[in-house]
């Protein structure tokens, strides 16, 4: 599961259409994002070998009719879905099919409107049944009032959490949720309350949006030039088996599961939590953000607390979390979320993320969790 | 009366003062697990029919007032409490509350018990399952 790859993979281009709730369609989203990734990269729509569309809330053609758009050039266009972590997946398959030798240069697109999407649960039944009452809001819910048992962790660590990404998407044109004052603790806990300890405030601004990668060989990254982003290692794990097993009704696996990802990535770079300098995740909720802190080995179990305290995963600390907002802030339509991670992640790493640039960054993770059971952890490094 | 998941749980039998929920038993792994198996997840090894609880202990909650990321509201209902129930036999069931978060601390001992969830087409009751605190 962690060799390296067979051969080299970089990032040559990146291109999002703006997080938000103005009701574009999701396809023409996905076009927009698109063609700026391609024009990002430098190439033309011919040179790109495979598309994978990443999308939850299409139908089943979607993928394949949107990409008419971009052009009839023959290329195979494949749909990928794995939930929240759907544009991670799309990214990933299309890091593999430049690392296995399929294509020179691979696609990955996402788009989606989180606000024209089913909830979770299923159909048809909604209320009745003992399927239908877990939601994401509740789920996470729970890991933090198990937190607060267990580690004490505040309301307030959970509120500056999600200050800190409400501030940091002010920076981002990109972002959903963009204020014009900074964002406090105190704002943050006098919003509504969503599912205990949660407030609106924490919780993901889910809209629309889309966003697109760009992968290659060597080869074609230095034909084309531009700043060498290698993608040095790419993990997707689903659940193993861990005492207190939830089956029924768990949004997403046990924690473990990020903790195994992550020891995947690091040892297919070669790399550490030490080494990296900034790092994006699936901060749908701060509690998330808080554990994904020790998860990843960035600090011990249970010291996540004084790691926000210190603002050391701040713009600006030791190692920032989630530079352009994250999922808190920046957006979470579904399909393009993950992909927007690399979009942020490839602007730092070339230095071009303007006011939220993270001083000399030259790693960075991106760690996206999927309902069902998904984790995807990829590490990029210039150069 | 008519369970709303008849794959999940069993209504009261006679003497009982509790429902029961429907799981399964590895013999090789000595693991049980809810809702059933088709064979043991970590072992691979067939499993037993078993039934589980109806008595464990709170290991986390919620109190859900608006769900989709505050996009619906309950309204007049007021929303409900969702939590993990650890059962003797190590499994770990996610299920709604009864009562309001008041009512509970992690580490209490919470009961399995039926909520009427309306009628099926032919006017019979439904009933799903919940967690009670056991006073």
């Amino acid at each position: 599961m962690t060799s390296k790859m067979a051969r080299r993979v970089f990032v040559v281009g990146v291109g999002m259409h703006p997080f938000g709730n103005e009701g574009i369609p999701a396809t023409d989203m996905g076009y927009v994002a698109g063609v700026a990734a391609l024009d990002d990269a430098g190439i033309d729509f011919p040179e790109v070998g495979a598309l994978y569309n990443g999308y939850i809330g299409g139908g089943m053609m979607t993928g394949v009719h949107m990409a008419k758009d971009l052009g009839l050039t023959g290329l195979p266009v494949t749909h990928v879905e794995n939930a929240s972590a759907t544009g991670s997946s799309a990214f990933g398959e299309a890091v593999h099919a430049v690392a296995g030798g399929r294509v020179d240069v691979a696609m990955a697109l996402g788009f989606d409107d989180m606000n024209r999407m089913a909830g979770l649960g299923r159909s048809g039944r909604s209320g009745l049944g003992a399927e239908d009452v877990m939601l994401p809001a509740a789920f996470f819910a729970m890991w933090a009032t198990r937190r607060m048992h267990e580690v004490g962790t505040s309301v307030e660590t959970f509120a500056a959490i999600a200050a800190k990404n409400w501030n940091h998407a002010r920076e981002n044109p990109m972002a959903q949720r963009r204020v014009d004052h900074e964002m406090t603790v105190e704002e943050v806990l006098a919003s509504t309350m969503i599912s205990y300890p949660h407030t609106s405030k924490m919780a993901c601004a889910a809209g629309g949006g889309a966003a697109g990668a760009i992968v290659a060989s060597e080869d074609v990254a230095r034909r084309l030039g531009g700043p060498m982003i290698e993608v040095v290692a790419s993990q997707q794990r689903s659940e193993t088996y861990t005492e207190g097993h939830v089956f029924l009704g768990a949004v997403i696996g046990p924690s473990q599961m990020t903790r195994d990802t992550a020891a995947d990535a690091y040892e297919q770079a070669g790399l550490g939590p030490r080494d990296l300098d900034m790092v994006q995740v699936h901060d749908a909720f701060p509690v998330e953000e808080l554990v994904y802190y020790e998860l990843l080995g960035i600090c011990g179990d249970g010291e996540g607390d004084k790691l926000v305290a210190s603002g050391e995963t701040s713009l600006g600390g030791r190692i920032p979390f989630s530079t352009d907002g994250g999922l808190t802030a920046r957006g979470h339509p579904g399909g393009p979320t993950g992909l927007a991670q690399i979009h942020e992640t490839v602007l730092q790493l070339r230095g071009g993320a303007g006011p939220r640039q993270v001083e000399g960054a030259r790693t960075g993770l991106c760690h996206m969790a999927g309902a069902g059971s998904v984790c995807v952890v990829h590490i990029l490094q210039r150069a | 009366m008519l369970p709303t998941d008849p794959h999940l749980f069993r209504l009261p039998a006679e003497g009982e003062d509790r429902p029961r929920l429907l799981g399964s038993y590895a013999p090789e792994s000595d693991l049980h697990f809810w809702p059933r198996r088709k064979r043991c997840p970590v072992t691979r090894t067939p499993v037993q029919d078993v039934e589980l609880g109806p008595v464990g202990t709170l290991y986390a909650w919620t109190f859900l007032h608006v769900p989709r990321m505050g996009k619906v509201s309950f309204g007049d209902t007021g929303g409900y409490a969702v939590g993990q129930v650890d059962l003797p036999e190590g499994v770990r069931v996610q299920a709604p509350l009864m009562g309001s978060q008041q009512d509970w601390s992690i580490g209490d001992e919470m009961g399995l018990t039926l909520f009427p969830v309306g009628t099926d087409d032919d006017g019979q009751e439904l009933v799903t399952f919940r967690f009670e605190v056991v006073r």
